[in-house]
């Protein structure tokens, strides 16, 4: 039989759509794959159908899921279609298959036995991890009108993860988080629920205005930070297993002047 | 939500016009202050943020996470989670290991309340912290140092409405109404026990006496208990050290083994229900005569091991005296407690992965709490193999000498104590075995050389 690849839109919406395609065809799913991005090595022998992100099949397929396999395996699920790696279209479907068609449903993420579900399991961990080390490390600038900033650059689409969190920690503050490899902006108004804006154009976050104090507090930091190490247990091998090049790079205390 | 029990304390600091009696630090800029109170609070290990979990009420900044976070790491590679500072390094007592006794000629520095809070609140929106560590060299007597720390949290969490995490230590001699009063407004709250044994203390501390240690301690316990008896009532109680209370002990300072140690720290768990005990491996800072000169530096491995043990103990179900007895009073440095554990007890492997307890499954070198709970929830779809541990996150290198899967081990090898401890180790000097988190002991990194030094000293 012939294999058929459903392209669709790198996004959470995209994946979902692409999912309700999937069922729709009604061919089973042994010969189906789900594709995220173009491709740009074509397979003889294989069609490729183009999916267009729809928000009515993306939230029919939301439900259906939140149903069937519970809230923590579908917050699974969408980290794993965060996730930065491209297998994220497939490995996310055919766990959806393992859940809904094959019936593990709320357990599915324990299948692990499965390798479409380890996968899924895999990226999502991936994911979770890089938006518990970004909680961590992000470092906020009060810029001038009083507002904090924040600039990332993760691998995996961590914003939507780690909003919630700030946003409960800090409830009274506007503040915004910038991922500038995924061009996107995590956005807090005091008091108010957050949301995403996309990037447009070029942003450059150097042209933005510090606060009065901000290099103070910055100065502090940095001289605590220095201090609180034990010259006697120095561990620089340590240091960066603990807190990778990668993150330290947006650590204004890693910063040498 | 910090609702403070009134207290008749009469020589309150508000009472007193709100001001602060500070020596020194009227001239001293808040970064001299910053350095040298970070400086002095450094030695102490407690770094946690864990323990309690609470969202934000809306009414200021700050909320908590159960499993704690770490903001930064330090150039020794521990985590940088907490405001780490000493209210002030002004001490009238002279213990032989600490920077700050009096006998110690090194710049002094108080800081203010509001000083305090200021950095806690501008750390804290910047994301650099989790909140505040507050401890303090003892001024005058441990009831105004006491006083003084309370004072300060009360305005941090009243007047700033700071909601983070806060760890406050306990003075030990302070009147028992005002830990009390501390741990309405602190998270976690601690008392350093310092050494093992009440002789090494009297011995190091002259100033300290282990009742005066243990009796806050057993204060802060019951306090607990019974905070938690009335939330089971009162829904809004207000919370007393939810994240519970830790303690420090020096490691190397005296010649304590590792039995004593464990002892004291399992006694510590199950009678005083603690939560964390924490190793401090010794650091001469004082070179005093009397204290030990570690020429390798500071017993980071012996540290290690204690910590692993200490695990072993609270996660894994294992008692003190599995792991040591009177006639082995030390860890076997060489392989990490579990592995020497399981190679003197052999009787007990190989173990079926799909058929061992959980219990059962800890005990594997190699397994650790997580995999055991997957293998015990993917076991459910069907058997698993090698293949399937290997991506379960197993440690196969060191498991596969006491596991069987549906039957079978891995490769064929010997379940004979020696063996097992040769192919341990010879991993372990190879750099291939346990990952140690330091290199404290160049020879255990160092790669097998052919060729002689001058030589490659040529070459390079």
């Amino acid at each position: 039989m012939e294999e058929k690849y459903l392209v669709c839109e790198d996004s959470l919406e995209g994946i979902f759509t692409g999912i309700y395609e999937a069922y729709a065809l009604r061919e089973g799913h042994e010969h189906v794959h789900l594709q995220v991005g173009e491709e740009d090595n074509y397979r003889l022998f294989a069609a490729y159908l183009h999916i267009l992100p729809d928000a009515g099949k993306t939230g029919k397929v939301a439900r259906t899921l939140l149903g069937q396999v519970g809230e923590s395996a579908y917050h699974a699920l969408c980290r794993a279609a965060a996730s930065c790696y491209p297998d994220k279209g497939e490995a996310v479907y055919k766990t959806v298959v393992d859940a809904i068609t094959a019936g593990s449903g709320r357990r599915v993420m324990e299948n692990l036995r499965n390798p479409y579900v380890r996968r899924a399991f895999e990226l999502a961990r991936y994911t979770a991890n890089e938006a518990h080390y970004e909680t961590e490390f992000i470092r906020f600038q009060e810029l001038d009108q009083g507002v904090l900033f924040s600039r990332i650059g993760p691998k995996n689409n961590v914003i939507p993860f780690i909003m919630p969190h700030f946003a409960d920690r800090l409830c009274p503050e506007d503040f915004m988080i910038y991922d500038e490899n995924h061009a996107l902006f995590g956005v807090h108004p005091a008091k108010k629920e957050w949301y995403l804006v996309s990037a447009q154009g070029d942003f450059a976050p150097e042209a933005l205005q510090w606060s009065s104090r901000e290099e103070e507090f910055q100065e502090l930091f940095k001289a605590f930070h220095e201090t609180i190490g034990i010259k006697e247990r120095e561990n620089k091998r340590l240091q960066r297993q603990m807190c990778a090049y990668r993150y330290q790079d947006y650590m204004m205390e890693f910063q040498r002047k | 939500m910090w609702y403070i029990k009134k207290t008749n304390i009469c020589s309150s600091y508000a009472e007193r016009g709100n001001t602060v009696e500070v020596r020194i630090s009227s001239q001293m800029s808040i970064m001299d202050k910053l350095k040298i109170l970070g400086e002095a609070a450094k030695y102490d290990v407690s770094c946690s943020s864990s323990g309690s979990s609470r969202k934000n009420d809306g009414q200021g900044i700050g909320n908590t996470v159960a499993a704690g976070l770490c903001h930064s790491f330090a150039s020794d590679g521990r985590c940088v989670s907490l405001l780490k500072i000493l209210f002030t390094n002004e001490c009238i007592y002279d213990c032989r290991y600490c920077a700050n006794r009096c006998s110690n000629d090194v710049p002094r520095a108080s800081f203010t309340p509001d000083e305090v809070c200021e950095l806690t609140m501008e750390f804290y929106r910047r994301n650099y912290i989790e909140g505040l560590f507050l401890s303090s060299g003892i001024l005058y007597s441990p009831n105004y140092t006491m006083e003084l720390i309370c004072e300060t949290v009360h305005k941090l969490r009243m007047l700033h409405r700071f909601q983070g995490y806060i760890h406050i230590k306990a003075i030990p001699g302070a009147d028992p109404l005002l830990i009390q009063r501390a741990g309405y407004l602190a998270d976690r709250m601690s008392v350093n026990l310092e050494m093992a044994t009440a002789e090494g203390l009297k011995e190091m501390a002259p100033n300290k006496h282990r009742k005066n240690i243990l009796k806050p301690m057993r204060q802060i316990q019951n306090g607990i208990t019974e905070n938690k008896n009335e939330l089971t009532l009162y829904k809004h109680a207000p919370h007393f050290c939810e994240a519970g209370q830790s303690t420090q002990m020096v490691i190397g300072a005296l010649p304590e083994s590792d039995y004593q140690i464990m002892s004291v720290a399992e006694n510590l768990y199950e009678k005083f229900s603690l939560k964390r005990v924490y190793y401090s491996a010794f650091v001469n800072v004082n070179e005093d005569k009397a204290l030990p000169a570690l020429a390798g530096g500071p017993p980071l491995l012996r540290e290690h091991r204690l910590y692993q043990a200490d695990w072993l103990l609270r996660f894994y179900d294992f008692k003190v005296e599995e792991l040591l007895t009177a006639d082995r009073p030390n860890f076997n440095t060489a392989i990490d407690p579990k592995a020497d554990w399981a190679v003197r007890h052999l009787e007990v492997f190989p173990v079926e992965i799909n058929r061992a307890d959980y219990r059962l499954l800890l005990r594997i070198p190699g397994v650790g709490v997580k995999s055991a709970r997957r293998i015990i929830s993917a076991r459910r779809f069907g058997n698993l193999t090698f293949e399937d541990l290997k991506k379960i996150g197993v440690v196969l290198k060191r498991a596969l000498y006491f596991i069987t899967c549906n039957g079978r081990m891995m490769y064929p090898t010997k379940i004979e104590e020696e063996y097992i401890v040769r192919n341990l180790t010879y991993q372990n000097q190879m750099g291939r075995g346990e990952k140690l988190p330091f290199m404290s002991d160049g020879t255990i990194y160092q790669q097998m050389s052919l060729f002689p030094q001058e030589m490659r000293q040529m070459s390079g």
